[in-house]
């Protein structure tokens, strides 16, 4: 067996958790927890390097029997699909720490131990070619979560924590029967490459989607499934929003992609008008919704919630075009709303309040904040030469192929990004130095500024170059539409 | 030798040192990059550069023809006057916004595909918000924001146009659609495009931009917006849609809508703002027109509108530099204290309004002589009467109310040197474009067979200035302006801006709080009444059944316990009764 570099990547993250458990001292907390992190990301940078762009196969994979009786294993690879998500998972993870540093200020080592655990079961999610494994890996995330938000919340912690586990189980519930029914159709088997080559009847292909649908729309999320977010992000420490916008809410759209489209390509044809319909009420609802915010984090979160109807707009105009854009799209976001809510949760930190009400002038008080924080909101709204233009250009080309009308309000959808991100920015950054005068407001540190500057440097790599970037998705892409399209609709 | 060097990327990378550069080395600097760019220019030769893929579309960085030249040279002209008429900002902000707007206004003007023309289409749009941005002030601001917001509109419209262009065209490169010989092919794709360059060309209904924000803008700001925005989308338009007939009757009825608008106007910088919709609505018409007279036609009259309207400006706002002033009401007076702003101003007015040996004269005549040539007499006539109206506004009503009329003893004096000299550069070129037309004709896109100076034009035109020059002086106290503000089409979208937010912060903000507690109104009462309701049924009916039986089961024990003697016999009598009983049913059931 070759080197285990994917278990590699899941597992260090998770040792670092039980390293950090013995420790006493928090300060040795953070830069032991930075330390494992910081390795990931380099694990995981080899491991895009080691990619092979020419195959949609799945690479670095790793096979150990686990539960034979029941066709368990532990099976991880990835593919064009997945590999963006695991170096995005590994990206944010060591800022996600960066964010905390001062942020969190008690019960440090438990926050460390939550925030490890889960990168590791992200990164188990999107590498896990085992749907046993990956459904673990999917409901045991709900753990750590719940605790970050509920223990190292805002006011409203426990409400949101609870909000957003409810949410999350009821649809993981259904997708857990889901799971089940696969199981049994495909031979008792929890192989995802082999249960992708199942050709189900077209009645339990719909079942089965729809389970799937509650799911994963709860994670994307679609409207309606979308109240859980606002709650959970405004609550949850910056870390814990970075990797609710960054991560987890990629979860559902990967699962679209790795399990709706090829298990039920039938049900996916059929269906993809509707969920495009959904898709761009998503982007229309959560734009007009975040330009009605004044809090700060509610706009970012309602935002993403606008970006993600991009997500699946694209996803299921079932083009290549729209995939790649939308996998691209996701990539984006994940390094956009990141350093969108990171920049929030730098602000409140000095000022410990969220209302766009109480800032303005903050140029002129911290003039380098606000001008990355100017690169991001534009790279937000999808300005030409950021990264968000590419994914959103590509979206847009593959929904308007599929379906012109709602291509269209996915376009005005970009207007309305528009509006509220500069509507805030012009709140929050410009005119008279009022924020100044009522808070100290100190401009950002190396710290802060080792956090930002990767995430600055993707905005323009993907915005000027994103060649690399669509290689890795390209192969994939085109299998994966061979899958849905020949399989099922194929004559 | 280099036989390229991008203009656009020598003024946005050049922008970058502009702040960590200090006092003289700067003011060198800025005129620096300017020069080099208008030496770029003249040292091109036509062609294609930077070719390349961008998310598999063919890209193509700069499309060198002769069309893109002109408007190339002009621009650089324009920024190295605009740059000198800015020098004495001490603020490296506007000078950096106006690098970024010029350089993404040469980029538009190279661009050879349209993923490049939106790249720096959004550009231009960002930095010139920025120059009314710096003016500062909660007026400017919010003026900067609707200006950005129209702009993004136009943007979105074009990026949708791009994109469905693209899809049936199968290629993003940058060519004429629609217009001319094309004529019928134009898709949804084009319209959307059209729209979004007719926005940025200020076209009624969508001009309400350009004159809601031109006024806000800072002194040395506003001179640059009144060259590059409009002029880059009368270079598109000439481009993309030569000969398309909308843009005949769109052109001719900007030119008068500019006017009719500007007499209402008291804000010196708006009613010259007004000019330039009417201004631009010359090269709309001869881009519609699209005879090779008529585009040239259009072409040199931007090449010249630049210049003369940028003087103007450079002149305005010397007088509210100085003063601080800008409406015409409060203003007056002024050419004992700027005499040299006033002469300067003033060539800028016979310039624009088309005096012979004024550059208008020999670019305007172009445009209305190809109207006529292409038999459109009404469209000679909206443009004639808008030429009427322009003098009579800019030339006359303007400098009367600003540098003459009554004195209101203001404190005023010449402003700042760099100022004047800009004015005097662009003076220059609005009397040397006038005199000799030859070079300006040599660089248009195709051969000119166009003679301004015949008798009978000379003649024509002379004729309504004196004429129109008659009736301002009969009718001066009906011009007076009135201290009003105009409601244009910005009505629309400042009172639809309001109303959008309405509709998101009152209906869909409630309904969204309505579902996002579902949780809390519906779903957990629902939860927590079922479980009531369970625990009642639990206690009252499962429990109640339970406890019955168990009761019952007590209560059969007290019974049976009576049975209970404690004697053998009894018992094992009672079990051989039973046995037998059993047998005797299993024998009569199992028959």
């Amino acid at each position: 067996m070759a080197f285990p570099l994917l278990s590699l990547i899941v597992f260090v993250p998770a040792a670092g958790a039980a390293v950090v458990m013995f420790l006493r001292s928090d300060d040795l907390v953070r830069w032991v927890a930075l330390g494992f992190t910081v390795l990931d990301l380099t694990l995981a940078i080899a491991m895009l390097a080691g990619f092979d762009t020419g195959t949609s196969e799945m690479q670095f994979v790793e096979k150990r029997p686990w539960v034979p009786a029941l066709g368990i294993t532990f099976a991880l690879g990835v593919d064009g699909i997945s590999a963006l998500f695991v170096f995005l998972t590994a990206l944010l993870g060591w800022i996600s720490v960066l964010a905390s540093w001062i942020a969190i200020d008690r019960k440090v080592k438990q926050f460390m131990v939550s925030l490890l655990t889960m990168q590791a079961l992200m990164l188990g999610v999107f590498s896990a070619l085992d749907l046993f494994l990956f459904y673990v890996c999917w409901e045991a995330m709900l753990i750590p979560m719940y605790l970050i938000i509920g223990i190292w919340g805002g006011d409203g912690r426990v409400y949101a924590a609870f909000k957003f586990f409810l949410y999350t189980l009821a649809g993981s519930l259904l997708f857990l029967i889901g799971i089940i029914v696969l199981y049994f159709e495909g031979g008792r088997t929890f192989d995802i490459l082999a249960l992708m080559e199942l050709d189900l009847p077209f009645e339990v292909q719909s079942w089965l989607f729809f389970a799937f649908l509650v799911a994963f729309a709860v994670k994307v999320p679609m409207v309606p499934l979308h109240t859980w977010l606002p709650d959970a992000h405004v609550q949850a420490p910056t870390a814990g929003s970075i990797i609710l916008a960054g991560v987890l809410l990629k979860m559902g759209a990967y699962g679209f992609l790795r399990f709706s489209l090829p298990m039920l390509p039938e049900a996916s044809v059929h269906y993809s008008t509707l969920m495009m319909a959904l898709s761009a009420l998503a982007i229309v609802y959560g734009g007009l919704l975040a330009l009605a915010q004044d809090d700060l984090k509610k706009l970012v979160a309602y935002s993403s919630i606008s970006h993600m109807g991009f997500v699946t707009l694209g996803i299921f105009a079932l083009n290549p075009l729209g995939l790649q854009g939308s996998i691209l799209q996701m990539f984006n976001h994940g390094v956009t709303t990141g350093a969108l809510f990171l920049f929030v949760g730098l602000i409140y930190e000095r000022t410990h309040t969220r209302s766009i009400a109480d800032y303005g002038g903050l140029m002129k008080v911290a003039p380098v904040y606000t001008g990355f924080l100017a690169l991001f909101v534009l790279s937000s709204m999808a300005l030409p030469g950021t990264n968000a233009f590419v994914g959103e250009l590509l979206v847009l080309s593959g929904g308007f192929a599929a379906n012109l009308a709602l291509g269209a309000v996915a376009v005005l959808g970009a207007l309305l990004g528009a509006a509220y991100l500069l509507g805030m920015y012009r709140k929050v950054a410009l005119g008279p130095a009022s924020v100044g005068a009522r808070f100290k407001v100190r401009d950002v540190n190396g710290r802060e500024m080792v956090a930002i500057l990767p995430l600055a440097v993707f905005v323009f790599w993907v915005g000027l170059y994103p060649k690399p970037f669509l290689a890795i998705i390209d192969s994939s892409v085109t299998h994966l539409l061979q899958q849905v399209y020949d399989k099922g609709n194929g004559p | 030798m280099i036989e390229f060097v991008h203009p656009a990327l020598l003024f946005i990378l050049g922008a970058v040192p502009i702040p960590f550069l200090k006092g003289s080395i700067r003011k060198t600097y800025l005129v620096l990059i300017p020069a080099l760019a208008i030496a770029a220019v003249l040292a091109m030769e036509p062609g294609s550069y930077g070719a390349g893929r961008f998310i598999g579309q063919e890209i193509l960085f700069a499309k060198v023809d002769k069309l893109s030249i002109v408007f190339a040279t002009v621009f650089t002209i324009m920024a190295l006057i605009g740059m000198v008429y800015a020098l004495h900002l001490s603020q490296a902000g506007q000078h950096v916004a106006a690098f970024v707007y010029v350089g993404s206004a040469l980029g538009v003007v190279f661009a050879g595909d349209y993923l490049t023309l939106y790249l720096f289409w959004e550009g231009m749009a960002f930095a010139s918000a920025y120059l009314v941005f710096a003016q500062g002030g909660e007026r400017a601001i919010r003026a900067a924001f609707r200006y950005l917001m129209v702009h993004l509109t136009g943007g979105v419209a074009l990026l949708g146009g791009i994109v469905l262009h693209g899809l049936a065209a199968g290629s993003l490169l940058f060519g004429p659609i629609g217009g001319g010989a094309l004529a019928g092919t134009m898709d949804t794709g084009g319209y959307l495009i059209l729209a979004g360059f007719l926005l940025n060309a200020a076209v009624p209904p969508l001009n309400a931009w350009l004159t809601d924000a031109y006024p806000e803008a800072t002194v040395t700001g506003a001179v640059f917006m009144s060259a590059f925005t409009t002029k880059t989308a009368v270079y598109v338009l000439a481009r993309a849609f030569p000969g398309t007939e909308l843009l005949v009757w769109l052109g001719a009825v900007m030119a008068l809508y500019g006017v009719i608008y500007a007499v209402l106007e008291n804000d010196c910088r708006r009613l010259l703002a007004y000019h330039i919709v009417s201004q631009v609505g010359y090269m709309v018409a001869g881009i519609g027109i699209g005879t090779e007279m008529a585009v040239n036609g259009a072409t040199s009259h931007a090449f010249a509108h630049i210049l003369y309207k940028a003087l103007l400006f450079m002149g305005a706002g010397a007088v509210i530099e100085v003063t601080g002033r800008r409406k015409l009401t409060e203003l007056g007076g002024l050419y004992k204290t700027m005499p040299l702003t006033v002469a300067l101003y003033m060539v800028g007015a016979f310039a624009i309004s088309a005096f012979p040996f004024f550059s208008g004269f020999v670019t305007k005549s172009m445009v209305i002589a190809a109207a006529g040539q292409d038999h459109r007499a009404l469209v000679v006539l909206a443009l004639t009467m808008a030429s009427s109206g322009t003098f009579l506004h800019t030339g006359l009503k303007l400098p009367y109310y600003m540098f003459f009329g009554t004195d209101r003893k203001l404190e005023a004096r010449e402003p700042p040197r760099n100022m004047l000299v800009a004015m005097g550069i662009a003076a220059v070129f609005c009397i040397v474009i006038g005199v000799f037309p030859e070079p300006l004709y040599a660089l248009l896109p195709y051969p000119v067979a166009f003679e301004p100076y015949t008798g009978v034009h000379v003649t024509e035109s002379l004729g309504l200035l004196m004429f129109t020059a008659l009736g301002f002086v009969l009718f001066l106290k009906a011009l007076d302006p009135e201290n009003t503000i105009s409601i244009d089409t910005d009505w629309f979208y400042r009172k639809g801006a309001r109303a959008f937010l309405w509709l998101a912060e009152k209906p869909l903000a409630r309904y969204e709080k309505a579902v996002s507690n579902v949780s809390d109104t519906l779903a957990l009462p629902l939860l927590h009444g079922t479980a009531r309701a369970g625990l009642r049924v639990d206690l009252n009916g499962v429990d109640a059944a339970v406890n019955g039986f168990a009761r019952a089961i007590l209560v059969g024990g007290g019974a049976l316990r009576r049975l209970q003697t404690g004697v053998v016999t009894h018992y094992a009598l009672a079990m051989i009764a039973g046995v037998i009983a059993a047998i005797a049913v299993f024998a009569v059931v199992w028959q």
